[in-house]
């Protein structure tokens, strides 16, 4: 599209474990987004091949990868995302309109995943009307409705201050220990003590990758300064 | 993406920006509206138009007169005019009758020179009738009193015969007397003179007398202004106004032959087929049929001039979808992140579109049923006060069929439907990294 070729990735190999929580850095313009759009079919490769759960991402048409983000992925962004003229509860709702999910479970299920994120009193809320680090919550309540296997997090504590990167990271923490495969861009060097799995890229390369047995040595402190 | 999810969600959408969705469903409002308008107009006129119509109580009648050659035709080239007469003889009636539909045939004559009936002292001037045939009614001759069987020395009277007695005593500026009415003149006794003048310019005169046995209903037809009497009396009265001498009908014919068809359907085919044997045929089927096919095209003209203005539309609604998906980029992108095919998104922005047809043909369809409704009501009135300056009242006035409101929304919500394919084939197609990351 540009006059100048720019690989974005180049030569990457990179293997994620189901149930790991992998943590990507790397300065801007490394290609860190472009990887995580990459894995969630938001974006497709010009070569080579991406593996999810036995499945080859560039051989699905363009509705088999809806129904793969919509079935497989939860996506949760830098900019949260949420649309302005609905309330915390429709965003989370949302993503269930289009799965076919049943009025009443949408609903029940919505309520659940708001009250797991904290938002409960606040469902009825217009994005405007919530703190930064609140719409985040509604973001994450969002990813998990169609309950995926692989969460991806492109800088989701990006525009939020300490208090609130803490208490999303603190999320995506139960999450993997849910089960859930986690992927997160994050320029946060907190982040990386919850990661199982660290990758550093540079200029589109894998230039560093380690994993720990443990996946968290970090001691969460009880912390619940927002509500 | 179930389909009740889908038509809420486009109408969640449609209510989230209603300044500009009403915008644009005005200008679908005005065409579609415009549409309903024109053609109950056309489809108004078609129908007073054919409702009046003389004669156009039976459809399946066709008249046929004797072609006297010559006169009623533009002489061909060179100045060879083909002055074949065509009389309505026997054999002609014959070959008539073996055209394919033709029930029966009917002979109808007139008579040949003057008659005043008198009734008491009042007059009429009324003409005199005769079909061959033993039962009126067998040519929709509809009866009002009394019965349609004539026999020598009755009377089968029409509707307007009995309104048009006068007193011919009564000097002008005098009151006339009321006529009588139907019951007055049922089973009385008229008075028939009639007047010839011998070569010599000498008056003779004879009377007869008719029992009224009928009186018709108004039938908007030719029985309406006639007194119909027996076929042998009627042609033993034109034998005395022709000097005595016998009418031959496989020489001379008959005045006049109805002619009458199995079906409507075949009218306007056994018309031109009487045409062609050289006689002169006319059906009120072929004249509604030529009023239809002037209508049919005052509509299509019409509802082009309201389908213009649904093109204008058209493309006010393209504008909108196209700067929604501007406005709307990123939304398209986070849709597809969380989980909405192409085809989720396609079928959205198309509802949109649709939508704002549907609305827009709602409105539409229910103001032009409206201003049919105020067209109609403004022209009574005007017509009211024409009858009161003693004009005739036409019946001018709009028909709104309930097929064409229908239609009306139908169309609008395919016009929405169209217009609104390329913006929603691009805001499906959009690459949802792309969507997400645009400002
Ligand atoms: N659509 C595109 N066309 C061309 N180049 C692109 C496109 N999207 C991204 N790039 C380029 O690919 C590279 C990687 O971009 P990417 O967004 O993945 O960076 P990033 O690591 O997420 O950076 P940041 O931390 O600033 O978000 C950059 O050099 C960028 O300019
Ligand atoms: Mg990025």
């Amino acid at each position: 599209m540009g006059r100048q070729k720019v690989h974005a990735l180049d030569g990457v190999n990179l293997d994620i474990a189901p149930g790991s929580f992998t943590v990507i850095m790397g300065p801007s313009g490394s290609g860190k987004s472009t990887l995580l759009y990459l894995l969630g079919g938001l974006d497709r490769a010009t070569s080579g091949q991406i593996w999810v759960n036995g499945k080859e991402l560039e051989g699905l048409d363009e509705n088999d990868l809806g129904i793969y983000r919509r079935k497989s992925v939860g996506f949760i962004f830098q900019s949260f995302n949420l649309i302005a003229s609905m309330s915390a509860l429709q965003n989370v709702i949302f993503p269930m309109r289009f799965a076919g999910i049943p009025r009443g479970e949408r609903h029940k299920r919505a309520v659940r995943l708001l009250n797991q994120v904290g938002l409960g009193k606040r469902a009825l809320h217009k994005p405007t009307e919530l703190s930064g680090g609140q719409q985040q919550r509604v973001a994450v309540a969002r990813a998990l409705v169609n309950n995926p296997a692989l969460i991806l997090a492109d800088e989701p504590t990006g525009n939020l201050d300490t208090t609130s990167s803490f208490a999303i990271m603190k999320i995506l923490k139960e999450l993997n220990e849910d089960g859930r495969t986690i992927v997160v861009v994050s320029h946060d060097a907190r982040m990386r003590q919850f990661a199982s799995h660290m990758v550093y890229i540079l200029d589109g390369k894998i230039v560093s990758e380690a994993e720990y047995e443990e996946a968290s040595s970090f001691e969460i402190p009880e912390d619940d300064t927002e509500e | 993406m179930r389909f009740w999810d889908l038509v809420s969600l486009i109408f969640e959408n449609l209510s989230r920006r209603k300044g500009r969705v009403v915008l644009t469903a005005v200008g679908v409002v005005i065409g579609t509206a415009a549409v309903v308008l024109l053609v109950s107009l056309a489809s108004g006129l078609q129908k007073s138009a054919t409702s009046n119509l003389y004669g156009i109580d039976d459809l399946t009648k066709i008249e046929v007169y004797p072609n006297y050659g010559g006169g009623m035709y533009i002489e061909g080239p060179g100045g060879g005019s083909t002055d074949t007469m065509k009389q309505l003889t026997t054999s002609a009636l014959q070959e008539i009758a073996a055209i394919d539909g033709v029930k029966e045939v009917i002979p109808k004559e007139y008579l040949m020179g003057g008659a005043a009936i008198r009734y008491g002292r009042l007059e009429n001037y009324s003409s005199l009738m005769a079909v061959d045939t033993d039962d009126l009614a067998n040519m929709g001759y509809k009866i009002d009193q009394g019965s349609t069987e004539l026999r020598k020395g009755t009377a089968v009277v029409g509707s307007w015969v009995v309104q048009n007695f006068y007193d011919p005593s009564v000097r002008p500026g005098q009151e006339q007397p009321t006529p009588p009415t139907a019951e007055d003149l049922l089973n009385q006794k008229l008075r028939v003179v009639l007047t010839k003048w011998s070569s010599d310019g000498e008056e003779i005169q004879k009377t007869i007398n008719l029992q009224v046995i009928g009186i018709l209903q108004e039938g908007r037809n030719d029985g309406d202004g006639s007194i119909f009497i027996d076929f042998g009396e009627l042609t033993t009265l034109n034998e005395w106004f022709n000097n005595g001498k016998r009418i031959n009908r496989n020489k001379d014919g008959y005045n006049n032959v109805v002619v009458k068809a199995e079906d409507v359907d075949q009218v306007v085919a056994i018309t031109e087929r009487i045409n062609e044997l050289g006689f002169m045929a006319y059906s009120p089927q072929s004249m509604v049929e030529g009023i239809n096919s002037y209508f049919i095209i005052l509509q299509l003209v019409f509802g082009g001039i309201g389908a213009i203005a649904l093109l204008v539309a058209a493309i006010g609604i393209a504008n909108t979808m196209t700067m929604a998906i501007l406005e709307r980029t990123k939304e398209i992108g986070l849709m597809k992140a969380i989980g909405a095919t192409n085809r989720d998104v396609l079928s959205i922005f198309l509802g949109e579109a649709a939508g704002i047809g549907f609305l827009g043909g709602l409105g539409g369809a229910l103001l032009g049923w409206l201003g049919s409704k105020v067209i109609n009501v403004v022209a009574m009135s005007f017509l009211a006060s024409q009858a009161q300056s003693g004009g005739i009242p036409s019946g001018l006035n709009a028909v709104t069929p309930a097929w064409l409101l229908i239609f009306s929304i139908i169309f609008a919500t395919l016009v929405g439907l169209l217009s609104g394919l390329y913006p929603a084939l691009r805001a499906a197609t959009l690459a949802p990294m792309m969507a997400l990351k645009y400002e």
